[in-house]
């Protein structure tokens, strides 16, 4: 099969190295495969993935629509940030294709994007969501409170899936959105990851270590929870006297100050470490006893640092929604989000106290994970997928002839084509 | 036929492509096709299939063959890519909802009902469609000509039967008769001429009226049929049967074996001109046989219940 | 040429348009061309499907033909590069009949919503027609309204000009065609007791509906009128029809408001036949002009009377209004092998 990728690939991209891992995969399934980039302009000099192919830009128009013209499959890979998928935009609406849905909030994407082309923006927002939310939405996009205030009125997902032949995501808990707006085939399928050769990883704490070491990944916004992680240690003497608390991750110095702040009133132990580099996030991980993986919101189809965490065979703590939820309950302990502090306190004292949990949780999430977020069993979904797509092209785009023939003679969207049951006949076959 | 019944009867005759990127289209529109004013729905040729119609009867008589059975060979005119794949598999993901609407799905022979099996997995009754007015035809006398009575055209293979002709023993003669293209009847011509044929075969490459064809088989000594690998048996060999005359077939001929069993009603012969040859010869030196086969020709039609009547029957059942 | 004629059809009916396709197709084919009449399955009830059945035309793909000719709605939504419109019929009930509140369209928004569809369909359509060509007056008319489409007039001639060869006249007043309320030839029963005793009638044509035809041999009995009025009701084969035309005084054509000529006062003028008809007949006065080739009465018993007395009482007169007929309809230059060259300049 031979297949284009759109993707950002530069190294500070997360979905570049996961679809390196893809693509890799499928090179070495016999797939001729073309990645062409899509970060802005002054992201495309920065060093990519180590994709080992030859990578296009997604401005060099010429050398695109020549890779795109002998595709038998075109799939974007789509997160919640425009500067890193400006491409995928630019030629998704051209050349629709299979849409790998990273985030189920494409609020900042969609503002990036909206720059510049006002009014069509507008009429986007009013199509999918009507007068009042889109003006909202406009207003919000300058808060700082923008994606709380937008994530369930206005995710702007249909506005990306629309526009997909088909959708790969990484979990199911907002595909209904995703349905609704997209009448290619959509499939479910986890994340890929590379697993780790990493069975000393596992924790073989010294058992004299009186210390546990609890760490938290990523970018450090108010939706990884770190001030009502400190909050539950803080209510434990159990937890102040034995976790130490250890954050990775980029992080603004207010943050910063108003975290350290609460901790050391608090009496809580706490390392922050700010953005480092993979080696040293590697040794985080390993001298971890625990990794908290807490969101809320939580608006990711899936959670990289989670899923790290899952294959470095560590217990895993996480709140009990979206993505999350769906991680299987042998595997993670799950915190529901409105009984947050307590649960966490009692939950981490548990595995505080007991050191055969950590581990068999551990090995569990290990052994699952390892299985569960592959490369190839994602470049084997590509595959599957972009034959489904194949298969429901020919019924998309004679839906779409009539949508917009109908469209043309002044018919509403909705009212004519959904009055049309004779046309379910071939419904089997786009949808899957 | 249905109106000789005294049923009413509308033919519905619409557009039809065969480009792939059309297909849905036309499809699509099919299904909005309102007939709802009959009792009933005959469809034949796709994608009359997909019209609704609470009481849609199929007469399947073929796919779209190029993404059916044609698909691997040289008629398929597009790649073989997943774009055509897809097209493909949806086109049988939607023959088989439309055809799984149909009260009663009948094909018109066993290699099409084969085909709906093996590609749809649909079961099928085999309902033989005859010719217009079968009784027109008649059995005059047994003279010393083999006639061939079809459009000429490669696949139809006239040209086997002049190579036949060289192998002969007998001075039986052949009489080809239809139109078809320019380009094979005159290679047709110079086969003949190369094999000195001229006095024994009567080359008729024009349109042949219905009286001719009916005088043609009342006279002739049987009749041959030889296309290659023939979705059904074919009108010739029909309209030979009900003019009571041995049919002469290969092996390779496909649906007509339905109805040519060898040594019964005609022969089936290997497709090489020395076996056509020596079946020709067979006919001209047993007279008597032929007679017989004749008969059993027309035995055969009832065998098989090929027959205005039964077909009516089993449509309106 | 490869020319395809694009009509409606609705299943198990026949009618005029489904004539009028049929001889275009024959003249075409005599003019020297390929020709075929592709009839497109359409039911207006419910209205909800009219939608469908637009697309339905509109997605149909034509290949290996050179010409359309499309004569009504939905058919002329047909895509072809080379499209003329013969337009017998818009959707009426889109536009003038909704107008009047005689529409299957469903009033408010929905209703709104297929008239929108109607209209623009249509535009789109007459837009990318080569040529419009309308078979009345009214049918022009209405195209100019409502889309704002010039059309020229083309009206339809007689299939078989050489049946009616005209005749001596002989002692009655023909009144041929459909028989139905809206041809009114219940009128001309009603006259006859007003009208000299040597009126007699003769009408002759297949009745819409059995009712239709009960209706006429109730007023005959009524008003014990069996010896001077013949009724012949059934669908007539068309030598026995053009004998009638040709052995009649003169032929009455009554219908209310009709869009074109019709096919009844263009027969009986071939025919060379004095016609009557009334004020309010439409089209139909396009031929019929009072003391000219005929008489135009106004729609009552006396009026009519004294009209169809006056056939009989000037026989020179009324053979004189007979041959004016003639020439004006000869006047109109109407004739297949033209309508052709017309419908393919």
């Amino acid at each position: 099969m031979n297949i284009v990728i759109f993707t950002p690939a530069l190294k500070a991209s997360a979905i570049g190295r996961m679809t390196c891992l893809v693509s890799r995969e499928l090179s070495r399934a016999g797939h001729l495969v073309t990645i062409v980039r899509s970060e802005d302009e002054v992201f495309l000099a920065r060093e990519p993935h180590p994709f080992g192919l030859e990578l296009i830009a997604w401005n060099e128009r010429s050398a695109v629509e020549s890779r795109l013209s002998g595709a038998d499959a075109v799939v974007y890979q789509v997160g919640d940030n425009y500067s890193f998928h400006r491409g995928c935009m630019e030629w998704l609406q051209h050349c629709p294709g299979l849409v790998c849905l990273h985030d189920f909030y494409l609020g900042n994407l969609f503002n990036g994007w909206a720059q510049n082309r006002r009014p069509e923006a507008i009429e986007v927002l009013q199509q999918w969501y009507g007068e009042a939310v889109a003006s909202n939405f406009l207003a919000a996009s300058s808060h700082a409170s923008f994606v709380e205030e937008t994530c369930r009125s206005s995710p702007m997902t249909e506005w990306l899936c629309a526009m997909a032949t088909g959708v790969i995501t990484h979990s199911a808990w907002g595909i209904e959105r995703v349905k609704t707006s997209c009448a290619g085939p959509i499939y479910v399928v986890p994340l890929a990851y590379d697993a780790f050769d990493s069975a000393s990883d596992i924790g073989h704490k010294k058992e004299e270590e009186y210390d546990i070491h609890l760490l938290t990944v990523g970018n450090v916004n108010p939706n990884k929870r770190a001030a009502s992680i400190i909050q539950a240690i803080a209510t434990s003497d159990l937890l102040k006297n034995r976790i130490s608390y250890h954050i990775v991750g980029s992080i603004q110095d207010e943050v910063l100050h108003e975290l350290e702040g609460l901790a050391g009133g608090l009496g809580v132990k706490l390392r922050v470490s700010g953005e480092v580099n993979d080696a040293a996030l590697e040794q985080a991980f390993g001298n971890a006893d625990i990794v908290c993986c807490l969101r809320w919101p939580s608006l990711e189809a899936a959670s990289a640092s989670t899923i790290e965490a899952l294959l470095h065979g560590k217990a895993v703590v996480v709140t009990d929604t979206g993505f999350y939820s769906e991680l299987p309950d042998d595997c993670v302990l799950k915190i529901p989000p409105d009984d947050e502090i307590s649960s966490l306190r009692a939950t981490l004292e548990q595995l505080t106290l007991d050191a055969n949990l950590r581990q068999s949780l551990g090995e569990r999430g290990r052994d699952w994970s390892s299985k569960t977020f592959t490369a190839k069993i994602y470049a084997e979904q590509v595959v599957v997928a972009s034959r489904a797509v194949a298969r429901a092209r020919p019924i998309l785009d004679t839906i779409g002839y009539f949508r917009r023939l109908i469209s043309m003679w002044g018919g509403s969207r909705a009212g004519v084509m959904e009055s049309l049951p004779a046309l379910q006949v071939f419904e089997t076959a786009s949808r899957k | 036929m249905l109106e000789a019944e005294g049923h009413q009867v509308e033919l519905v005759y619409l557009p039809q492509v065969d480009s792939p990127e059309l297909l849905f289209q036309h499809m699509a529109a099919y299904r909005w096709v309102d007939l709802s004013s009959a009792d009933r729905v005959i469809c034949f040729r796709p994608p009359a299939h997909f019209i609704t119609h609470p009481h849609k009867i199929l007469w399947f008589i073929h796919h779209v063959r190029v993404f059916y059975d044609l698909w691997d060979s040289e008629y398929r005119g597009f790649p073989d890519d997943l774009k055509h794949q897809g097209i493909r598999d949806s086109l049988v993901a939607a023959d088989n909802a439309a055809i799984g609407e149909a009260r009663h799905i009948f094909t018109n022979s066993n290699v099409v009902a084969a085909r709906l099996k093996h590609f749809n997995g649909v079961d099928s009754e085999v309902l033989y469609p005859p010719i217009f007015a079968p009784e027109r035809f008649h059995c005059r006398q047994f003279n010393d000509e083999v006639v061939y009575i079809c459009r000429m055209e490669h696949h139809k293979r006239q040209h086997l039967l002049i190579q036949a002709m060289r192998h002969t023993q007998t001075p039986v003669r052949l009489r080809l008769s239809g139109s078809g293209g320019e380009a094979y009847a005159k290679y047709l011509r110079k086969l003949i001429k190369e094999g000195g044929l001229g006095h024994r075969i009567v080359l008729e490459d024009r349109w042949i009226s219905e009286a001719e064809k009916v005088d043609r088989l009342a006279d002739c000594l049987g009749a041959a049929y030889l296309p290659l690998d023939e979705d059904s048996y074919g009108y010739p060999s029909l309209e030979a049967s009900h003019a009571g005359k041995p049919v002469l077939t290969t092996t390779d001929s496909g649906g007509v074996l339905e109805l040519v069993e060898d040594g019964i009603n005609g022969f089936v012969v290997e497709p090489d001109p020395i076996a056509i040859g020596g079946a020709l010869d067979r006919l001209y030196l047993d007279r008597a046989r032929a007679t017989e086969m004749g008969q059993a020709s027309l035995a055969r039609l009832q065998d098989l219940n090929i027959s205005w009547k039964h077909v009516l029957q089993r449509l309106l059942a | 040429m490869k020319i395809l004629i694009v009509n409606n059809m609705a299943p198990f009916v026949w009618g005029g348009a489904e004539e009028l396709a049929v001889h275009l197709q024959r003249n075409l084919i005599a003019a020297g061309h390929e020709s075929e009449v592709l009839r497109i399955p359409f039911q207006w009830e419910p209205a909800s499907r009219i939608p469908s059945q637009m697309m339905m035309v509109r997605a149909f793909e034509l290949v290996n033909v050179d010409r359309v000719i499309a004569l009504k709605f939905p058919a002329y939504l047909i895509r072809h590069h080379h499209k003329t419109l013969w337009l017998l019929h818009q959707f009426r009930q889109a536009y003038d009949l909704y107008d009047v509140g005689k529409s299957n369209l469903p009033r408010g928004p929905e209703g709104d919503e297929l008239r929108r569809l109607i209209r623009n369909a249509d535009n789109e359509s007459f837009q990318e027609s080569k040529k419009i060509f309308c078979n009345s007056e009214v049918t022009k008319a209405r195209l100019e309204k409502y889309n704002g489409f010039n059309a020229q007039i083309l009206l339809p001639p007689i299939n078989d000009p050489e049946l009616f060869s005209g005749g001596e006249p002989g002692d009655y007043i023909f009144a041929g065609g459909r028989v139905n309320s809206m041809k009114r030839q219940h009128l001309l029963i009603e006259a006859l007791p007003y009208a000299d005793r040597a009126v007699k009638l003769l009408i002759a044509g297949p009745p819409d509906d059995q009712a239709d035809a009960t209706r006429l041999q109730e007023v005959v009995e009524r008003l014990d009128l069996a010896d001077r009025v013949k009724l012949d009701l059934r669908f007539l084969p068309r030598e026995t029809y053009a004998r009638y035309v040709n052995g009649a005084a003169a032929v009455a054509y009554l219908p209310f408001d009709e869009d074109s000529l019709g096919y009844v006062a263009m027969e009986a003028a071939t025919a060379g036949k004095a016609l009557i008809s009334t004020t309010d007949s439409g089209g139909v006065l396009g031929l019929v002009r009072n003391f000219e080739t005929g008489f135009v009465a106004s729609p009552d018993a006396p009026a009519l009377a004294q009209s169809m007395s006056s056939i009989f009482r000037d026989v020179e007169r009324t053979r004189g209004y007979g041959e004016a007929a003639r020439q004006l309809w000869r006047h109109f230059a109407i004739s297949w092998p033209r309508t052709i060259e017309t419908l393919l300049q």
